[in-house]
């Protein structure tokens, strides 16, 4: 599903103003397209490869007797990797209407727009960088020309019943370990072709993880492979309490698989099951 | 066919909150590292000013400190030659991410503990990024690694062991899985055996990021330590401990570091290089007490 539409570097450098109230573009743009993420930041720049990462422009903003602001330009190739890969930050600040989703929280701020994410920081806020920041990624905002599509799968998911902000949007298995543990391996067979949605519950913490597959035997195969190695002991009922004294459930819908975790009561479990399962398409 | 291990696997060896500290790590491997690590903490008050600047001369009594307690010698110098030689080629594994770097302070007072064991200037470097092309790393005899500490947003924190990922010819062949394998480095050939000691800075540690390479000084506080050691993993265990004992008083309840820095625990259990677990640790703790959270 992943798109390799990619933008270029003057194309890109059109969304970034040359200067912002006293900052001014201190050197010239740098872009970064594949593992030369690494050169500009270390490990983490596998967040963005585990989204399909596409290009990073980077630009520095000084004034005099200021911090610096730094902008960060992700082309991900896809709204769908843009809004993944925000996804994966978000929950950590306020919202703020910038791009299709955004966040602030202490100098730095984060949105998506149609392919992009984009972060813009300043290392000591103060509230005339932060008017700036604000002002910078309002002008990015506007210069991106279109929305992308949020992810579809997102839709069946009932927000008066679960925190949006901790809703992560995912196609890899790796990706998914980092905010729920699972395995050690891709028992649920996410790849590319797939997606997964995973977010926890308002009333009791608990946890939903929503995966589509392209076909049906894709998501038979990721169930049972599931009910495999995650609850052999539930004798395909696919309900079992688990050793923290509580239960993890789950069921198929035509191309979805639905697991909640950590439910507190088996009855919960399997009402909540249900009444998610009848949202399904 | 290999086991697979669940979430399930950690929640029923050891409770749901060892799960954050050892996911992706073989359970039941042997441990067969049966002597404890020692790790010397030791803080002083006054080791850093309200602006983060080092007094060189307390860094210095501190590393003295630590390196004779570790080695139970009567002097610094007799501490560093039970793991230095005069002949001895050193390279000083250092950091300079722009945020918290390797102190100058800190690169300068190891280099002048070498030469005052007989080291020739020649024979030293302080390098981070470029060891691999460095000659003085290329025919290292020894090593040391110091760099602070850091919350760090794909390999949960930055500490001894992802210090070394400039000597992996591929560093991105380290960081799938969070860097579950940083441990590894230490086997590699221009590495292993090499290491005689650690300096892990926890004078202005950062216990939070917020995202790729994120820096906010208020997620750094000043504890004014260091920790000293021979056992990369260790230091990296003693340092998470107070990371997380951090987190709690900022956080004000359990905000688990994300992602996991399941590296640590695999760098015992997996590639045998080091004690993660605290019960076979020795800590030793000197100096300022105030507020040492572990």
């Amino acid at each position: 599903m992943a798109s390799s539409d990619t933008t270029t570097q003057t194309a890109m450098q059109k969304f970034i103003p040359p200067s912002i109230d006293c900052w001014k573009a201190s050197d010239s743009s740098r872009i970064y397209t594949g593992e030369e993420i690494f050169d500009y930041m270390d490990g983490a720049g596998e967040i963005y490869r585990s989204y399909n990462f596409q290009k990073l422009l980077v630009q520095r903003y000084a004034c005099p007797n200021q911090e610096e602001i730094l902008i960060e330009v992700f082309d991900m190739g896809s709204a769908r990797n843009a809004f993944g890969v925000y996804t994966y930050m978000q929950g950590r600040g306020t919202s703020v209407t910038i791009g299709q989703d955004g966040e602030y929280k202490m100098g730095l701020l984060c949105f998506w727009k149609d392919k992009y994410f984009i972060c813009i920081r300043v290392e000591k806020e103060n509230p005339q960088a932060s008017k700036a920041i604000f002002d910078l990624g309002e002008k990015i905002a506007r210069a991106i020309p279109t929305e992308g599509k949020r992810p579809d799968i997102v839709k069946h998911i009932p927000l008066n019943k679960y925190l949006e902000k901790s809703l992560r949007y995912f196609y890899r298995y790796e990706i998914l370990n980092i905010h729920f543990y699972v395995a050690d391996s891709n028992i649920l067979n996410l790849n590319d072709s797939t997606e997964g949605v995973l977010v926890r519950s308002k009333k009791d913490s608990s946890y939903l993880l929503l995966a589509g597959y392209p076909n049906k035997e894709q998501t038979d195969s990721a169930y049972n492979s599931f009910l495999t190695h995650y609850m052999p002991d539930s004798k395909e009922s696919g309900i079992v309490k688990t050793e923290n004294e509580k239960w993890t459930t789950c069921t198929k819908e035509k191309n979805y698989f639905v697991i909640m975790f950590d439910v507190p009561t088996k009855e919960q479990a399997m009402i909540s099951l249900e009444t998610f399962k009848r949202r399904l398409p | 066919m290999t086991h697979i291990i669940t979430r399930r696997d950690f929640l029923r060896k050891t409770g749901a909150a060892a799960l954050i500290a050892t996911a992706g790590v073989p359970l039941f491997a042997n441990q067969a590292l049966e002597k404890k690590s020692k790790v010397i903490l030791i803080r002083h008050q006054n080791i850093v000013d309200k602006d983060g600047k080092i007094d060189q001369k307390i860094f210095e009594q501190m590393l003295d400190e630590a390196m004779i307690k570790l080695f139970d010698a009567k002097t610094p110098e007799a501490a560093w030659k039970q793991i230095i030689k005069p002949t001895d080629i050193v390279g000083i594994k250092s950091n300079r991410w722009k945020y918290l770097p390797t102190p100058a302070e800190v690169e300068n007072t190891l280099k002048s503990r070498l030469r005052s064991v007989g080291v020739q200037e020649a024979n030293i470097s302080i390098d981070d990024q470029g060891v691999l092309q460095n000659p003085v790393f290329l025919k290292a005899t020894a090593l040391i690694n110091s760099r602070p500490m850091r919350a760090h947003h794909w390999a949960g924190v930055s500490g001894c062991l992802k210090n070394y990922i400039m000597f992996a010819p591929e560093p991105s062949d380290l960081h799938p899985d969070s860097c579950v394998d940083l441990g590894s480095l230490y086997n590699l050939p221009i590495v292993k055996g090499k290491t005689r000691l650690n300096v892990l800075l926890m004078m202005t540690p950062q216990f939070n990021c917020l995202g790729p390479h994120h820096f906010d000084k208020e997620f750094i506080w000043q504890y004014k330590g260091l920790l000293v050691g021979t056992d990369p993993v260790a230091l990296d265990s003693v340092g998470l401990k107070i990371i997380e004992a951090k987190r709690r008083q900022y956080f004000k309840g359990d905000l688990p570091i994300r992602p996991s820095p399941k590296h640590i625990a695999a760098a015992e259990h997996k590639h045998g290089v080091g004690v993660a677990d605290m019960k076979k640790i020795e800590l030793i703790k000197l100096g300022w007490k105030d507020g040492v959270l572990i």
